[in-house]
């Protein structure tokens, strides 16, 4: 399984948000969340919003390992 | 490399205390530049009534020691100090310290600078205010981008 996370205002699209998915890709995990969470997955759509695997940032398709933390991260707004 | 510190707390920091050490780090400091960032009273011209503070644990000072280390290679530093605070926060309190100590006055200025302007765009910190007992997340600034794209093209 895939651990998620969901940063910033990523994290107010739902209570119930799923905290491990089944997934090969971070894409993949984007298109599995379509279904129950569309607003989630049409925010995570979006240019500015990135991925990462276990705290690195990577690309979409970066393919993920059994127990890999993945984060959605929107713009920063620090400082 | 030069000493650098990273902190991310949730309890207030004490600016005089921050600079006596990067002072103290040694004999040859001749310049100590300090930015504090505070809590502004209000965000889209509406006064707020706190100010809530989210990072990634770990991911977060990752990314800080990474911004560090450029500023090592850019300028001729000898310490380097960098403190978040996260959590709940009023306005007015101090939420952000960078402080850098150099030999010359132009490689802690510039420095300090660059440290702010790449913090504020690379660092996994999330703002939500509450306004009349409502919350947002704050969202990011173009100025602010660009502020820190101004550095990616120069390397001195």
């Amino acid at each position: 399984m895939i651990n998620l996370l969901f940063f910033g205002r990523l994290g107010d699209f739902s209570k119930d948000m799923p905290a491990t998915i089944k997934a090969s890709t971070p894409a993949e995990i984007r298109h599995l969340l379509t279904p129950d969470y569309p607003a989630l997955a049409k925010e995570l759509s979006q240019p500015q919003v990135l991925v990462s695997v276990n705290q690195m940032i990577v690309g979409w398709d970066q393919p993920l390992a059994d127990g890999s933390e993945v984060a959605f991260l929107p713009p920063v707004t620090g400082g | 490399m030069s000493l650098n510190s990273i902190r991310i707390q949730t309890h207030d920091f004490d600016l005089a205390k921050e600079y006596q050490q990067l002072r103290e780090l040694s004999s040859t400091v001749g310049a100590v530049v300090t930015f504090t960032g505070l809590v502004r009273d209000f965000e889209l011209d509406a006064s707020i009534d706190s100010l809530s503070l989210q990072h990634y644990p770990g991911m977060t000072e990752t990314l800080l020691q990474g911004i560090l280390d450029q500023a090592d290679k850019r300028w001729q530093l000898i310490g380097s100090t960098v403190i978040h605070r996260v959590g709940e926060l009023l306005p007015r309190d101090q939420i952000v310290f960078v402080g850098v100590a150099s030999q010359h006055r132009a490689d802690a200025f510039e420095a300090a600078q660059f440290l702010i302007d790449y913090l504020k765009t690379k660092a996994t910190f999330w703002k939500q205010v509450s306004q009349d007992g409502k919350q947002h997340w704050v969202e990011s600034k173009h100025s602010d981008t660009d502020a820190a794209t101004r550095w990616d093209s120069t390397n001195d």
